[in-house]
């Protein structure tokens, strides 16, 4: 009895440290981020014009005249389109490239590092060194078309094409990342179970899609979480690549953080602004749901 | 017109910018008594006002030792971004310059207080139009001082002219349209080179709508229109805003003498990648810095036929202080100063920009750059229109920019019932736009 009583109160006494240890972080934590998005949420029921000392209280009708708003349908559209692209390709390319270098050898540092360069180069620059490798008369892809006798595309001008473009950006500037993740996914897999495998004689496809996919399923689902969340966000390459007269057309580009990032600092519409941001948190949320629900690593029924 | 000034060497340089500035200075007498020991923060939305608005505070800091200005520039677009976060909250600048769609907006929300009496007096002087004065007044009070204008005539190539056989600018859009057609270049491939004019046709944003007008008001139309009772509707669902369309969708699909896909803009009249382009007087200075051999032309904005009214657009950037400034008496001294007819020379030799006073006396300047003459001394013909000053306006012409580019391009616009479809849908979004600000009326 007593020493249950004293193990009650030295786990207590570790759970008080733990939590005290940790509030210093959860209070920074509830100041940037709990408290604008419950800010957020609380903005998207009201007229709330950033300039304006009127905002009245307007219920549900913010989130009723999204509906409504060709803008927000097509940013919805386009992003959805975007997200969905630069999730399953990137992941497509990713895999096969970190199996490929999983492989110890002498270059393959140099080709993670080659590889990871674009995730850690700032977005602003990228962005407009893309718009330069795009350009219809001087960009270096058009150059390359040329060499093999094809021709010129306008990549960012014609809309039908510009979307991908984007695709194309977020694809390279996302590939690393996913490769490095999978890439540690793949380190961490015993050896033993792909052996065990061998001696059975499964052949290579056999031993990836049975022994190596179904360990690497933590890591896939955190990697198609994670992009979707980024892809849904993407917004500096849209404002780059649709600033000034040689750019990309607003429309086929709309995306969603864009649309709402318009709303709130052009047109000082916080209100309708907030309305869009709780929509897209509820979609990524959703869709990350749905990832978890699709992916879940169930131990019992792997067994 | 005679033989243009020397591009290549700068039409004014630092130095004698301050030395005009400073003489400016001290014969104003600094006019209002400045609060001592101010640090004015001054923000702009153009990054090439930055050296005068140096070179004045540098002037004025010598007859004024106790005021010190800081300068901030970021893009327009990010400047009233910033200007609309920071300035309710206490933490903008004390003088900044905006145009006329956020100031409206600043105003309305107590942001901008109405001018003291001596801004006030300066404004109704004889030395600003009245239509500028009109433009500073809101429900009877003025607010800030008219800085610049942004107006807007037909840049065109003169060797690119002679080489076609044309011996000057045209009068009209129709006669413009058959002179692009003997300008454009292509290579042998088809591929365009050059455009035969250069139109606003991709990208984002309120500019396109803006160029858009450029066409549609020498047309008869207009984006919006205010009635007798002081409400707005719009006003291009009509034979102009069709044929203003129409005139693109030629442009770029019928006569081919524009495309997306070559350069545009100022940076394409510079290159020598365009052979007409209707834009603001800071493409001379563009022209200066970068391509001083450029032998160019500047005419008024053709009329859309023989015979109509010749129009374009007025659009007036004001300088404010910010009704939550601590040093507002500095900066309203510091304004004036700004706004001398020495410094309003000074601003438009140094930025290309034409300065917004009316006293000026121009002759000099023309005399060394004579494309400055249809800037500063318009045809007496001329007509103007102006920028509705309204909060929605931005929206307004923004959303409709999102629509515009599309058409341009698009086949089916050839068929003149889908583009009077097209146009009458953009329309009934502006006054969409109109209802949900309440400012929407037809009487």
């Amino acid at each position: 009895m007593g020493a249950r009583i004293r193990r009650f109160h030295r786990r207590h006494r570790l759970m008080l440290f733990a939590y005290t240890a940790l509030l210093p972080v959860l209070a920074l934590f509830t100041y940037v981020r709990i408290v604008p998005i419950s800010y957020g949420v609380y903005l998207s029921f009201f007229n709330w014009n950033l300039l304006k000392p009127r905002k009245p209280f307007v219920g549900f009708d913010n989130y009723l005249q999204l509906f409504d708003d060709e803008n927000f349908i097509l940013a919805l559209k386009n992003t959805t389109l975007y997200s969905f692209s630069v999730v399953i390709l990137s992941t497509l390319i990713a895999l096969p490239l970190a199996l490929f270098l999983s492989r110890r050898g002498r270059m393959s540092p140099v080709y993670q590092t080659i590889y990871f360069l674009p995730v850690i180069t700032p977005l602003v620059p990228v962005s407009i060194a893309w718009k330069w490798i795009y350009d219809y008369n001087y960009g270096a892809l058009n150059y390359l078309l040329s060499l093999v006798g094809l021709p010129s595309i306008a990549w960012l001008t014609d809309p039908a094409i510009a979307l991908w473009a984007l695709v194309v950006l977020g694809i390279w500037k996302v590939l690393g990342y996913n490769m490095v993740l999978f890439l540690v996914g793949l380190r961490n897999i015993p050896s033993m179970y792909l052996e065990a495998a061998s001696l059975d004689g499964a052949n290579a496809w056999q031993r990836f899609w049975r022994v190596t996919l179904p360990l690497l399923r933590p890591i896939l689902l955190f990697v198609l979480v994670t992009s979707t969340i980024n892809a849904y966000n993407v917004f500096t390459q849209v404002y780059v690549m649709t600033l000034g007269s040689q750019s990309a057309p607003g429309q086929p580009v709309r995306m969603l953080v864009f649309d709402i990032y318009t709303n709130g600092f052009q047109f000082f519409r916080m209100g309708y602004a907030s309305a869009e941001a709780v929509m897209l948190t509820l979609i990524v949320l959703g869709l990350t749901l749905i990832q978890f629900t699709i992916a879940r690593n169930d131990p019992a029924r792997e067994a | 017109m005679s033989r243009p000034h020397d591009l290549s060497r700068p039409y004014l340089s630092r130095r004698a910018a301050l030395t005009l500035a400073g003489g400016a200075a001290l014969a104003a007498g600094t006019g209002r008594a400045a609060k001592a020991d101010a640090t004015l923060a001054v923000w702009t939305g153009y990054p090439e006002l930055v050296p005068w608005y140096k070179a004045m505070a540098e002037a004025y800091a010598k007859t004024n030792p106790g005021i010190a200005v800081t300068v901030f520039s970021t893009s327009l677009r990010e400047h009233e971004q910033k200007l609309a976060a920071a300035l309710p909250t206490g933490t903008g600048p004390d003088l900044f310059d905006v145009g006329q769609i956020l100031s409206i907006t600043l105003i309305e929300a107590g942001l901008i207080k109405p001018n003291p009496s001596a801004i006030d007096k300066q404004l109704q002087s004889a030395a600003y139009r009245p239509v500028s004065v009109q433009q500073f007044t809101t429900e009877g009070k003025t607010y800030g001082l008219p800085l610049m204008f942004s107006t807007p005539a037909m840049f065109w190539n003169k060797t690119m002219f002679r080489d076609a056989g044309l011996s000057g600018p045209p009068e009209d859009f129709q006669t413009k349209m058959e002179y692009a057609k003997k300008l454009v270049k292509l290579d042998a491939s088809g591929k365009m080179i050059r455009s035969g004019m250069s139109l606003r046709l991709s990208g984002q944003g309120s500019g396109i709508t803006e160029k858009f007008r450029f066409i549609l008001e020498p047309a008869g139309g207009s984006i919006i229109t205010k009635t007798a009772s002081g409400k707005w509707h719009q006003s291009y669902d009509n034979q102009a805003g069709r044929d203003t369309l129409k005139y693109y969708v030629d442009a770029v699909q019928v006569y081919k003498v524009d495309d997306p896909k070559v350069q545009h803009d100022a940076d394409a009249f510079v290159a020598g990648n365009t052979a007409m382009l209707m834009r603001e007087a800071w493409v001379i200075g563009e022209i200066q810095k970068k391509n001083p051999t450029l032998e160019f032309g500047v005419a008024p904005i053709p009329a859309w036929k023989p015979g109509m009214p010749k129009k374009t657009l007025l659009q007036h950037n004001g300088l404010y202080v910010s009704g939550k400034s601590k040093n507002s008496d500095a900066a309203y001294a510091f304004m004036q100063f700004l706004t001398n007819p020495a410094n309003s020379v000074a601003l438009t030799q140094m930025t290309g920009w034409v300065a917004a006073r009316a006293d000026v006396d121009w002759a000099p300047l023309i005399q060394k750059i004579p494309q400055y003459e249809t800037f500063v001394n318009p045809p007496k013909d001329m007509q103007f229109f102006l920028e509705p000053v309204m909060g929605a306006w931005n929206e307004i012409q923004t959303k409709a920019a999102d629509q515009l580019p599309g058409a341009y391009i698009d086949p089916a616009m050839q068929d003149p019932a889908k583009a009077a479809a097209f146009i009458s849908k953009l329309a009934g979004q502006t006054d969409t736009i109109l209802k949900q600000n309440d400012l929407f009326g037809t009487n």
